[in-house]
């Protein structure tokens, strides 16, 4: 048959061959995989306080990019705004965040000083 | 020969005679256009900024295990936690947005028999991204366990392993703690400070018996220890205690104030 092809709406695909890094392939759908993780991460952060300094920053910074994502359809004018590297380098970083954050609540990194040194230890010389 | 020492000795005495000039003419080669010496490194102010700030926002995101940031003269970024924090805070330099310090480029361990815990053992940590490096620094004992860090960096493998053939230091869950750069059946631990230089065996082939022998370590002279401290004091800014000083008109008076390297305390 003459080629059925679905249209796939307002994505544009990214129109580069490759990344240019070995072992990153070209990400076939960059905005979704962005949209999917940093929905992920704000929800895994919802677990944290309200007032522990690690969500606000990280919430911050991922509603930055998001709204980046939402709003810019072009996938080499979005890594321009990200300002970040190429956009697999982005859904890289966005994948640790994602990681991290959940660890974060397993840790509960925002209480105060679990051990002091014991005196002198840090005195150099 | 008579003519040739003859200019040696002229030349040398000019050389005293200008030994005075030496010092600026030495200036006046490696000055730069704003009458700067070239041969001291320019203290780059932005950069320790640029380092504080990040120090802080560590100290700020990981209250829990973060004891002390430093930045030292060179602009260098120390980050001093608690050694329950090794994962948690080595896997957010890792993954965070700001921080991305993907690549560990060495555990690093130092013997200080006089501290409590006696081995301090730093993680440097290097981020392409951001084209920075960061230094963790945390502390065991001989007999203390420290996480392993092989689920966050494989890296460490290797590192933790020259760790502990060469300090002791015990690295719990790791994959596969052995001897690394010691002989097989090498005992002891040679980087300890209470190890000594020559060892304690030494090895050679016996003829009889065919094989590699060891036998406790002969040396031709015996060990010469140097007292290497001199009378004069060599650091006065770091003195410290309360020394009474005597100055030129014999009243005594207090010892400065300690001074301490650019710190940031938690």
């Amino acid at each position: 048959m003459a080629g059925l092809v679905r249209t796939v709406g307002r994505r544009f695909f990214s129109a580069k061959a490759t990344t240019g890094l070995t072992g990153m392939g070209v990400a076939k759908d960059p905005h979704l995989a962005l949209r999917v993780l940093y929905t992920k991460t704000l929800a895994a952060l919802e677990k944290l306080p309200k007032d522990a300094a690690y969500r606000r920053h990280t919430e911050g910074i991922i509603n930055d990019r998001f709204e980046l994502v939402k709003t810019v359809p072009d996938v080499t004018e979005l890594e321009k705004k990200i300002n970040c590297g190429q956009i697999e380098q982005v859904i890289i970083q966005a994948e640790g965040e994602l990681s991290l954050a959940r660890k974060m609540a397993d840790w509960k990194a925002w209480e105060p000083l679990v051990s002091e040194p014991p005196e002198g230890q840090w005195k150099w010389p | 020969m008579a003519a040739y020492l003859g200019r040696l000795l002229h030349s040398s005495g000019n050389l005293l005679r200008n030994g005075a000039h030496l010092h600026t003419a030495a200036r006046a080669l490696c000055s730069n256009a704003s009458g700067g010496l070239t041969t001291i490194r320019p203290k780059d102010e932005v950069m320790k900024n640029q380092l504080t700030v990040f120090g802080e926002y560590v100290a700020e995101c990981l209250p829990k295990y973060v004891q002390t940031v430093q930045v030292t003269s060179q602009n260098e970024l120390e980050v001093l936690i608690s050694p329950e924090g090794v994962i948690p805070v080595l896997s957010f330099l890792k993954d965070h947005h700001n921080a991305q310090f993907k690549s560990l480029a060495d555990i690093a361990c130092v013997d200080k028999p006089t501290k409590p815990y006696r081995f301090e053992l730093v993680y440097v940590l290097m981020s392409l991204t951001y084209n920075s490096r960061i230094r963790v620094h945390t502390y065991t004992d001989e007999i203390t366990p420290i996480e392993s860090c092989y689920s966050v960096f494989k890296a460490a493998d290797w590192y933790e392993r020259e760790a502990w053939d060469m300090y002791g230091v015990y690295f719990s869950n790791h994959p596969d703690l052995r001897r690394i750069l010691t002989d097989y059946g090498f005992e002891g631990h040679p980087f300890r400070k209470d190890f000594p230089l020559s060892g304690y065996v030494e090895i050679r082939y016996d003829n009889e018996l065919k094989r590699i022998v060891q036998e406790p370590v002969e040396l031709a002279q015996e060990f010469r220890k140097f007292d290497l401290s001199s009378t004069w004091e060599t650091f006065p800014a770091h003195r410290q205690g309360s020394k009474p000083l005597m100055d030129t008109q014999g009243k005594g008076h207090e010892a400065p104030p300690e001074e301490q390297p650019a710190e940031e305390k938690k």
